[in-house]
């Protein structure tokens, strides 16, 4: 590969395409031929300037997190901070243990206190018939020891459940936050420290 | 020097040179690699990213004799948070100096 200006310039364009506004990729793109441009009137080779800058697909990655995490901040969805996500795990394997891992347990703990909170939330008017229905005397629905029974149960249940699922909503909106400025530090500090040297 | 160190204490490098003067890219990122050795072209997504929340601003400035060169400048809040993380690092090294002279005396 030669090392060149173009080349490094190519490489950082093509992996910031469609993830970066235009206007955005220009203002990056200019500082590196900038320091390019510099470099040579310094008399330094082209090939010199492009080893120290160090690899341009790092560079881009380290921007395209960046960005991503941003984005995934400023607006809240579920699309957008799997993308940030994805970007801040392929800065380095080392974020296989520090960032992959830590979302599956969370995403797999939200999914399920939110599946709980929708059966106790439906399960609970069923209840609430059959109670009614042995109240009204039908025996093959007898499955309290009293109607009143079942019926408090079914309340109980009933608010559990929506408790879960509203609560779900808290915990999920929460993490959400904490993990944004997580993986902000972890570009910030962490990741990508093996290209330092 | 340790690798996973110096990522960190870039962005209080950065800072803290230009608090002292405004810089264009290439004379920021020689100052700090004639003293710590990194891959040069790290410093420029820092300062985006320093730009980006509000640290920085940036304005063009004709060279002598060449094309207009980007300046980096402070803001009011970078001020601020050079300061601070000055603040920090000066503590926190004097922690590490302290509890390090003291497991050399140990080791006497």
């Amino acid at each position: 590969m030669l090392q060149t200006e173009q080349e490094f310039v190519r490489i950082l364009k093509s992996r910031l395409e469609g993830t970066l506004p235009p206007e955005e990729l220009s203002d990056i793109v200019s500082d590196y031929t900038e320091h390019f441009r510099i470099g040579r009137t310094e008399g330094r080779l082209e090939e010199d300037l492009f080893r120290s800058l160090g690899s341009p697909e790092d560079i881009a990655r380290e921007i395209r997190a960046t960005h991503l995490v941003k984005k995934a901040e400023a607006v809240t969805s579920c699309k957008n901070i799997l993308h940030a996500v994805l970007a801040t795990i392929g800065l380095g394997l080392f974020n296989l243990v520090f960032v992959l891992i830590p979302f599956i347990i969370l995403v797999l703990l939200l999914v399920i206190i939110f599946i709980v909170g929708v059966a106790f939330t439906v399960c609970g008017p069923v209840a609430g018939i059959f109670a009614l229905l042995q109240l009204a005397g039908n025996p093959s629905f007898a499955i309290w020891l009293s109607p009143a029974a079942g019926i408090f149960f079914s309340i109980g249940i009933t608010a559990l459940g929506l408790l879960l699922v509203i609560g779900d909503l808290f915990l999920a909106r929460f993490f959400y936050h904490i993990g944004i400025r997580y993986l902000k530090w972890n570009i910030g500090v962490i990741t990508g420290t093996e290209r330092l040297t | 020097m340790n690798i996973q160190f110096k990522k960190g204490v870039l962005e209080i490098c950065v800072l803290s040179v230009l608090a002292h003067k405004d810089c264009y890219g290439y004379e920021l990122v020689n100052e700090i690699s004639k003293r710590i050795d990194i891959s040069e072209g790290t410093i420029y997504p820092l300062l985006h990213r320093l730009k980006d929340e509000g640290h920085v601003t940036t304005y063009l400035q004709e060279s002598a004799g060449g094309a207009p060169r980007k300046y980096y400048r402070l803001t009011e809040s970078g001020r601020k948070e050079e300061h601070e993380q000055k603040e920090e690092w000066m503590q926190f090294c004097a922690s590490v100096n302290a509890l390090l002279e003291g497991k050399n005396h140990a080791a006497d």
